[in-house]
């Protein structure tokens, strides 16, 4: 039993926007009241819902793929030190397993989304979110270049489509559909992509990115999946893509979805000469289409790591940049391609980048349906979360910072135009009680009664570093697992997974089909649920 | 520089009409590859199964292996550097040294052959064994494969694959990678994972004395290393666990049989392309399993006065 | 100059960058007997293994055979350190000024990664002299290092700028990927010198096997060659440049990257 006393609470999801408030725990939830039990004084202190993060990269093959490549980045990582309750481990830009859960936990974030897993390796990404400490997780199983969905919904199938969609969620024991680059993926398997979304796919008759797209999503929402289609849309970091990015809001008129990582979709130009942020366009068509969410993927500048299941993008980036480039095609499902990356300030490229990742967040009215996140890796590490809020928070912290980029930069962009700082309250909705929402999870991102009960206090104004970088408290499941920036305590997170429901005669029509084309035998495809530390699952009715 | 290329095999079986196998014998080591992943499958895209292939096999002598290729290049002992690095600037169209050439055992225009064919693939794939990976050059031959396939995609489709041995070698690699960042080599004396092949690796500890101790698990290095590294473990305290009693277990202190592992064990292995897959034992053990003996051992030593890293380890090493 | 003498043989690799001009500046005797040094798993003082003796200050000496010692020097920007005996691996590592004089061996990865500063080697050291550890892009960056014997694999492995002479043989890879610099090989080297390099120079005053991608360019007395040899005389190594005596060939490449390094070879006159 806890109580924490005199905190300024900000609970956005049940209009607590700052109230002096106590807040009570038992049994790992928050309760009306407690008798006896420990009293942390919050006197002073903010206290937040423990952060959730929409879309990060933490677990699995891919990761597991960027960390053999760059052993070097390790040098230079925090390093945590092992003890008797504590694993040793490593930060940097691809933290170990032990790590991710020890930073997560150190800033306050205590949910977090895998957010790319291919099935064929599903089972690896579970035995890594069992070894993440402390936090609660997700994953999204990867859908949208998986040839046997395509084949059926190339044929027309839609209702088989719909029942294999299912079975293969159910495999993988994920929480939801992840879409990347739809057809693109499969097109790299022969060297091309697939960039307009009304053109069929190379290797295909007539399926074209589009129909993947409204397929797939009307596929998640008859399922009744807790989490809509999650969509890394066609031409991620191209210059002009946000023309696509307008043209796939259309594609996904009359469902719901969230799109990642918004800001690597938002530019105008037809070059990198004359790249420019289109955030604001998107930012008023988004603004308007409210059956859409999405997240960030703002940049920060400094050392980042490409870890992206868009093939194609990353042979490009490796072409641009020179730097070395690692890529592994998944059979019938998907692929990978990781190439580490530094974004500068005197870049004009990277400027755009930065600035386009902020005036999204700024420009988008509700902070309900806009989530912060850096695409972790992608944009930066996740550590650096803090940074961004301040960023959001302070208008002559941002002005400060334009006067690094390139001149030339200025014109590319309308952040220099931008005033709006968000509140306490807000960030509390981007950082937590919206993404919980978009996710479904209804225990989440709040500290109403019935809540779990995880929660981080900060100081608003540290004398050392920025708020959220070191919080006085974090609590996860009623236990105080870090107390003035030191973990106290290990515990050990669920996992959510959701059973949406197939015709069992489904397994018939896949069995064959599998053992033609994949390299396995059926009955070693699936995850079994023994095999989840801790599962929790979600079933969709 | 860096960086690997590479799928998962039911790509190679769906989609690869080249294959190269360099410095591997898979017709006896990896039994079934040709017939579950590389040859005679028809692919989704290569329906003609073995005729749409062609299979080059690269090695310095005959193996039963060369029955089953189109083209067998066999080039001298300790040579692979020299052919992958001038097929490297063959690639690039640069000038390559007749008469250094031909100290390989091959010609110029057998490389350029090889060259223009892998160009001409629609998806080629190189499986290198360890008569790359362990013969003069070690890594750097390894290296040298991983950069020509990388570069052969400014052509085409084109991966390569370390041919795995056996055991779960590729599943303690993804272990160590997740936990410490590292796949092997890893010391984690300073109280954080720190790797440095040459200096953490186990043949080069062994050889040089550098531990007190050793548990050896799933390995018979007893069997393997030079003589002065067996020398050394039978110096020192070593403990093996192991199904069976090994050329290791016979210099050991101490020698616990456990479970086979896939056969009276359950657990997880990762296959060459770093698939996972279930273990389900079939038969029963008297034996512990090796999880249960660690586990065991470790309660033992957390038992004994804890020994903490001190706080100025955080700035150790490189 | 404090003066540590070895006492006892430390019986698995002792961890020692605390042994640096750097830290034991400003130290009395009894603080740099009790700097920490790691051996092994375990946290142990100077003290534990070295008897320490001597006036303090930047100059520290090192006496008895120190093969398992390793780090010492590490990143140091001034100051000296003399050893008397061998050294282990990882001396000088990241250093980035003063200088280190050994008499007799050291291991692997001596000055890795190093930008300024030298070093002095009497026998033999071992391999990945100057270079880049694994994954990193640039080995050392500046300084000099100078062997009195042989040398390992891997010598010089992804330089970008400084000078490594060697007066005994090199093992295979020497100036492996190199980006910039110079490498002097008096007593040659084994196989695949120069392997994939890109910028840089490598001479040999042996001749060496060669790989297939170096292409023979021309044989001539470059004159950047006496400003080396005048700068390297003084210390012990002697370049040959005078054409009276013979001549270089020198050899492009390395075509697999393509790189515009160059190997030049010593061809004594009259051979």
């Amino acid at each position: 039993m806890l109580k924490i006393t005199g905190g300024t609470v900000h609970d956005p999801a049940n209009g607590v926007l700052g109230v002096v408030k106590d807040i009570c725990i038992a049994d790992g939830r928050i309760v009306s009241g407690v008798d006896g039990g420990r009293s942390i004084d919050a006197t002073g202190l903010v206290v937040f819902p423990g952060g959730v993060d929409v879309h990060t990269h933490v677990a699995g093959a891919a990761m597991n793929f960027a960390r053999g490549v760059t052993p070097e980045n390790y040098r230079r990582a925090v390093r945590f030190i092992h003890a008797p309750d504590r694993r040793a481990g490593l930060g940097g830009i691809t933290p170990t397993t032990f790590a991710t859960g020890y930073m997560y936990a150190g800033m306050g974030w205590t949910t977090v989304n895998e957010a790319a897993v291919p099935i064929l390796s599903a089972r690896h990404t579970h035995e890594e979110l069992h070894d993440i400490p402390i936090l609660d997780k997700s994953s999204l199983v990867l859908m949208a270049n998986n040839e046997i969905v395509l084949d059926l919904l190339e044929a027309g199938e839609v209702e088989r489509a719909r029942d294999v969609v299912a079975w293969l969620i159910w495999a993988a024991k994920a929480y939801g559909v992840k879409a990347v680059n739809p057809g693109g993926i499969v097109a790299w398997k022969s060297g091309k992509n697939a960039s307009t979304l009304s053109a069929p796919i190379p290797g295909y008759g007539h399926l074209t990115p589009a129909r993947i797209i409204s397929g797939l999503a009307g596929i998640v929402d008859d399922l009744k999946m807790p989490h809509p289609l999650h969509l890394h849309g066609n031409n991620l970091g191209m210059p002009g893509n946000a023309q696509t990015t307008l043209e796939t809001m259309k594609v996904l008129e009359g469902h719901r979805a969230h799109l990642a990582h918004l800001q690597f979709h938002a530019y105008g130009g037809d070059g990198w000469g004359t790249m420019r942020s289109e955030a604001k366009a998107l930012a008023e068509a988004f603004n308007a289409r409210k059956n859409l969410t999405a997240d960030a993927g703002a940049i920060l500048f400094g050392d980042a790591m490409t870890v992206t299941a868009d093939g194609p993008w990353e042979h490009v980036l490796h072409g641009l940049t020179g730097r070395k480039w690692s890529n592994v095609d998944v059979e019938n499902e998907t692929g990978c391609g990781i190439v580490p990356y530094t974004y500068k300030e005197r870049s004009l490229v990277n400027a755009v980048q930065w600035a386009a990742g902020l005036e999204l967040l700024l420009l988008i009215d509700d902070p309900w349906r806009i989530f912060l996140t850096t695409d972790h890796p992608n944009g930066g590490g996740f550590w650096r979360y803090p940074e961004l809020v301040r960023l959001l928070r302070d208008a002559d912290h941002r002005r400060e910072c334009l006067k690094k980029i390139p001149p030339k930069a200025r014109g590319r962009m309308v952040l220099p135009d931008l005033d709006r700082q968000y509140t306490l309250s807000e960030i509390a909705i981007i950082t937590s009680a919206g993404p919980a929402r978009a996710l479904g999870l209804s225990r989440k991102g709040h500290l109403g009664v019935g809540a779990d009960a995880d929660l981080a206090l900060y100081e608003e104004k540290p004398s050392n570093g920025l708020m959220f970088e070191y919080p006085r408290y974090v609590i996860k499941g009623g236990e105080i697992v870090v107390e003035d920036g030191e973990i106290r305590a290990v515990t050990h997170g669920r996992e959510f997974i959701a059973r949406p429901a197939f015709d069992d005669r489904i397994e018939a029509y896949l069995r064959p089909l599998f053992e033609k084309v994949y390299t396995m035998s059926f009955d070693n495809y699936a995850v079994e649920v023994e095999r989840l530390g801790q599962p929790d699952i979600h079933p969709c009715a | 520089m860096g960086g690997k290329v590479t799928c998962t095999l039911g790509e190679v079986k769906n989609r690869a009409d080249f294959i190269v196998y360099w410095g591997g014998n898979p017709a006896e080591c990896h039994p079934r590859h040709f017939t579950k992943y590389t040859l005679t499958q028809k692919g989704r895209f290569v329906p003609e199964g073995r005729k749409g292939r062609t299979m080059v096999l690269v090695d310095i002598r005959e193996t039963p292996s060369v029955r089953a290729a189109d083209i067998f290049l066999q080039l001298r002992p300790g040579k692979d550097f020299e052919v992958l690095t001038t097929l490297r600037a063959l690639l690039k169209n640069q000038r390559v040294d007749e008469a250094s050439v031909a100290e390989t055992g091959l010609t110029i225009p057998q490389l350029q052959d090889l060259v223009d064919r892998m160009k001409r693939a629609r998806f080629g794939v190189i499986f290198f064994g360890m008569g790359v990976s362990m013969t003069r050059g070690k890594h750097m031959n390894s290296a040298a494969i991983l950069r020509l396939a990388a570069e052969l995609n400014a052509f085409t489709k084109f991966v390569c694959m370390p041919m795995r041995g056996h055991g779960n070698v590729t599943g303690s690699d993804m272990v160590l990678r997740w936990t410490t960042g590292f796949p092997f080599g890893v010391s984690l004396a300073r109280g954080y994972p720190r790797f440095n092949p040459g200096e953490f690796s186990t043949v080069d500890l062994l050889v040089r004395g550098d531990n007190d101790a050793a548990l050896i698990l799933g390995a018979d290095p007893g069997a393997t290393m030079p003589q002065p590294g067996i020398d050394h473990l039978a110096r020192i305290p070593t403990i093996v666990l192991d199904p069976k009693v090994t050329h290791t277990s016979r210099l050991a202190r101490v020698h616990i049989t456990t479970a086979a592992t896939g056969i009276s064990a359950p657990g997880t292995v990762y296959r060459m392309d770093e698939v996972p897959l279930p273990l389900r034992p079939a038969l029963k053990s008297p034996y512990p399993t090796d999880e249960d003996v660690i586990r065991r051992i470790r309660r033992a030593v957390a038992a004994k006065p804890a020994w903490t890293p001190s706080p100025d380890a955080r700035i150790a090493g490189a | 100059m404090p003066i540590l003498t070895l006492k006892e043989q430390p019986p698995v690799p002792l961890e020692a960058e605390s042994l640096s001009p750097d830290v034991v500046a400003a130290l009395t005797l009894d603080a740099i007997r009790a700097l920490p040094v790691h051996l092994g798993k375990s946290r142990r003082s100077v003290g534990d293994f070295f008897e320490v003796a001597g006036p303090h200050g930047d100059e520290l000496e090192i006496r008895g055979d120190a093969a398992k010692v390793k780090w010492i020097g590490r990143g140091m920007t001034r100051g000296r350190i003399t050893l008397l005996g061998n050294a282990g691996m990882h001396l000088g590592s990241c250093m980035k000024g003063g200088s280190i004089e050994v008499s007799g061996n050291v291991s692997d990865w001596l000055g890795a990664e190093m930008s300024g500063g030298r070093i002095r080697v009497g026998g033999n050291a071992g391999g990945q002299v100057g270079a880049a550890y694994r994954g990193s892009l640039t080995g050392m960056t500046g300084g000099t290092i100078l062997i009195g014997g042989s040398a390992g694999l891997e010598v010089g492995m992804r330089m970008r700028r400084g000078i490594i002479a060697v007066a005994g043989q090199a093992r295979d890879f020497a100036g492996l990927e190199m980006k910039g610099g110079t490498i002097l090989l008096r007593g040659g080297a084994e196989l695949r010198t120069g392997a994939w390099i890109s910028r840089g120079t490598i001479i040999s005053l042996k001749p060496i096997p060669l790989l297939p991608t170096f292409s023979y360019a021309c044989t001539y007395n470059p004159t950047f060659l006496r400003l080396y040899a005048r700068h390297l005389s003084p210390l012990g190594f002697v370049i040959p440049h005078d054409e009276k005596d013979g001549a270089y060939e020198r050899y492009a490449g390395d075509a697999a990257v393509p790189g515009r390094g160059e190997i030049l070879v010593w061809k004594p006159a009259g051979s």
